[in-house]
């Protein structure tokens, strides 16, 4: 098998590499973030007007916890009663499931044919 | 002026300084040696000196 | 030399390759201990308690036990491995080797991405901490914490830039002084010295699983927060005296290291704070450790746990730095990335220009993206890293069976440790889709289009049979 061999990449071409992956890497991180689809947030899904610590579901023993902390009723409210959202729909998690599935194989895929490649030239072809 | 605005400062001006020397160090290297002797590492040379060291 | 017990079988008589500067080896097990433990002991002080509001406090415990398990399977395996392949890159070193350049690739960037963001996460906390001793000394303005946050960033890529030896042993230092925090906080507040404040039942009582089940399943995008970075060991591996037995020993004796301080964390804080305010990591606390030495009501413990938390943080941003500019390092001698980064200080015998280009990198995450999102990101990068793993394992011994090359660690129970990585790291998925699928959907089409360029335009500057450097015979099956 013919050794390949790999042409010298200038000075301007590496610069010009490190520049796209550095745009990739910051847009992979921002996008999310503009289009304020980032995060899971918390909310509150029943309030309870003027609250004592039994309306908000906290014993002797956590309501004293609390106000050691410095919290009252009123200030611990939000923090106490709200709560995740977890549900999701079927399509969601099966396009999740999709698309890890499909980046694993299309990474073994590629990377099968390449190593091919690796070994034979590192150990001949037989 | 409260101790911590010194405090502030004396931060800024010390990230400034530690930047600097590195980025002076950086030039002053890349001027003195080669790019062949400071990109000469390679991996493996472990296995490979070992190796030497087996047939010697 | 002789204790260089890396040596293969059968051997294709590779000479040495002409290494005029290469990396410093001075490095010990201790310091590999130090790097692996340095990195996560952050995790215990502050990010861990996002799975008590992912769904209770007996959920926190589980998920910590599952990643326990998770981690035990990644540390077990990473040993085998990186025992045999010991070269700077560590996991993208094994990936080349075993399943593909492409793959390696893809690694070396989970392995980049996962630190440069857990090193903006610590600078960020870092910068947080000490506006909390300002407040507690008597300041009454609004400190600026930005100059904290890049004094730290510039302060420990300095410390790198001069060398392994000196750096390490920093961490080496703090991260033993934080892991002693822990145990005297417990120590002192779980009644074994003097009286103890821990009140589980009652604080449990009426909230044992908020969310029911599904919420234990939740808790575990963040139960891996409790070890994450425990894998970054082998990247010291071209900078330790005798790889083939540090490496296995660090990394097995800090994996045992944070099942303790894991367990003994939520120990300690689940027994003082209520669930919702330790669950929450924002509004709530922010750092549970120091928060539970506040309620403890001895000032001692207060300033102990306080210097814990920040040293956590700078071991970590420290590690971080070295494993993430390792990482780049061995990509560009690869050529995988511009060869400009393969370079070598000839005095202080560092990676520098990767130490020095991932500087600009991690300011800009700490400056200008929110904590959550930085660790969000961290995480699946460490997420995509642990479902490789049990790929390459898996290849590994059908490529090379058991006695074909010198192994300096086995793992037992193969394939068992691998099969159970590969599920849990499902069962984690799952757990990242009900917060962040967005995320998760945007990360992987982000690898995708990587991995596209990758393959059609950077690997025709790879050199192809010579980035094969182990002195191992032909694989099986090829």
């Amino acid at each position: 098998m013919s050794h390949y061999v790999p042409p010298k990449q200038s000075k301007l071409s590496q610069l010009l590499d490190v520049i796209v992956l550095v745009t990739l890497t910051v847009g992979a991180l921002f996008v999310p973030l503009w289009l304020n689809m980032a995060g899971s947030s918390k909310s509150v899904a029943a309030p309870v007007a003027s609250p004592t610590w039994e309306a908000l579901g906290q014993n002797a023993v956590q309501a004293a916890q609390y106000e050691a902390l410095g919290y009252t009723p009123e200030t611990a409210h939000d923090l106490i009663l709200s709560r995740f959202d977890y549900s999701f729909t079927a399509g969601a998690l099966i396009v999740m499931i999709v698309v890890i599935v499909a980046y694993y194989f299309l990474m073994l895929k590629f990377s099968e044919s390449e190593y091919r490649e690796v070994i034979s030239e590192k150990f001949g072809d037989n | 002026m409260e101790t911590w605005n010194y405090v502030e400062y004396a931060a800024w001006a010390l990230s400034v300084l530690l930047g600097l020397y590195m980025v002076v160090d950086w030039f002053t290297i890349d001027t003195t040696y080669s790019e062949d002797v400071l990109t000469s590492s390679r991996e493996g040379e472990l296995e490979a000196m070992t190796e030497e060291s087996h047939k010697g | 030399m002789t204790d260089f017990d890396i040596t293969s079988a059968e051997r294709d008589g590779m000479g040495p390759h002409g290494t005029k500067v290469g990396l410093l080896r001075v490095l010990g097990p201790a310091h590999v201990w130090a790097l692996g433990v340095g990195i996560v002991l952050v995790g215990e002080y502050m990010g861990w308690n996002f799975a008590v509001g992912k769904g209770g406090a007996y959920a926190a415990l589980m998920a910590c036990w599952f990643a326990g398990i998770l981690y035990t399977c990644v540390a077990m395996i990473d040993s085998e491995v990186t025992s045999t392949v010991a070269a700077a890159g560590g996991q993208y070193t094994q990936a080349k080797h075993i399943v593909g350049p492409l793959m390696a690739f893809n690694v070396g960037l989970y392995l980049v991405f996962a630190y440069t963001m857990l090193e903006a996460a610590n600078a960020i906390t870092a910068g947080y901490l000490i506006s909390v001793v300002a407040t507690m000394t008597g300041y009454t303005g609004e400190l600026d914490q930005r100059p904290f946050i890049i004094l730290v960033i510039m302060f420990l890529a300095w410390l790198n830039y001069r060398g392994v030896l000196a750096t390490l042993t920093f961490n080496l230092v703090i991260t033993a002084i934080a892991f002693c925090a822990i145990i005297v906080l417990f120590l002192s507040t779980s009644g074994i010295l003097g009286g103890g404040i821990m009140q589980h039942a009652a604080l449990f009582e009426g909230h044992e699983l908020p969310y029911g089940w599904i919420g234990v399943l939740a808790a575990m995008h963040f139960g891996l927060w409790y070890y994450l970075g425990i894998e970054g060991t082998t990247q010291a591996a071209e900078e330790v005296r005798s790889p083939a037995r540090a490496l296995p020993f660090g990394t097995l004796a800090g994996i045992m290291t944070l099942l303790i301080a894991a367990t003994l964390t939520w120990y300690v804080c689940s027994g003082v704070l209520p669930w919702e305010f330790l669950g929450d990591g924002v509004n709530g606390s922010v750092a549970p450790l120091f928060d539970t030495a506040r309620l403890s009501g001895s000032n001692a413990l207060i300033w102990f746990l306080g210097f814990g938390t920040l040293f956590a943080t700078l071991a970590s941003a420290n590690g971080c730095i070295n494993d993430a500019s390792r990482a780049w390092f061995a990509m560009g001698r690869d050529k995988y990335l511009p060869a400009w980064f393969g370079a070598v200080h000839p005095k202080y015998r560092t990676p520098y220009r990767s130490i020095i280009f991932l500087v600009p990198i991690a300011l800009i995450f700490a400056l200008g993206a929110p904590l959550d999102q930085v660790i969000t990101f961290s995480i699946l990068s460490g997420l995509l890293e642990y479902t490789f793993m049990p790929l390459n394992i898996i290849l590994f011994r059908r490529k090379w069976p058991m006695g074909s090359i010198k192994r300096g660690y086995e793992h037992p129970f193969h394939p068992l440790p691998a099969i159970v990585l590969l599920t849990i790291c499902a069962i984690t998925f799952f757990a990242v889709f009900l917060g962040y699928g967005t995320q998760l959907v945007a990360m992987i089409g982000f690898y995708i289009v990587v991995s596209l360029w990758f393959h059609f335009w950077r690997y025709r500057f790879v050199d192809r049979g010579a980035q094969f450097t182990m002195p191992w015979p032909k694989p099986q099956g090829y």
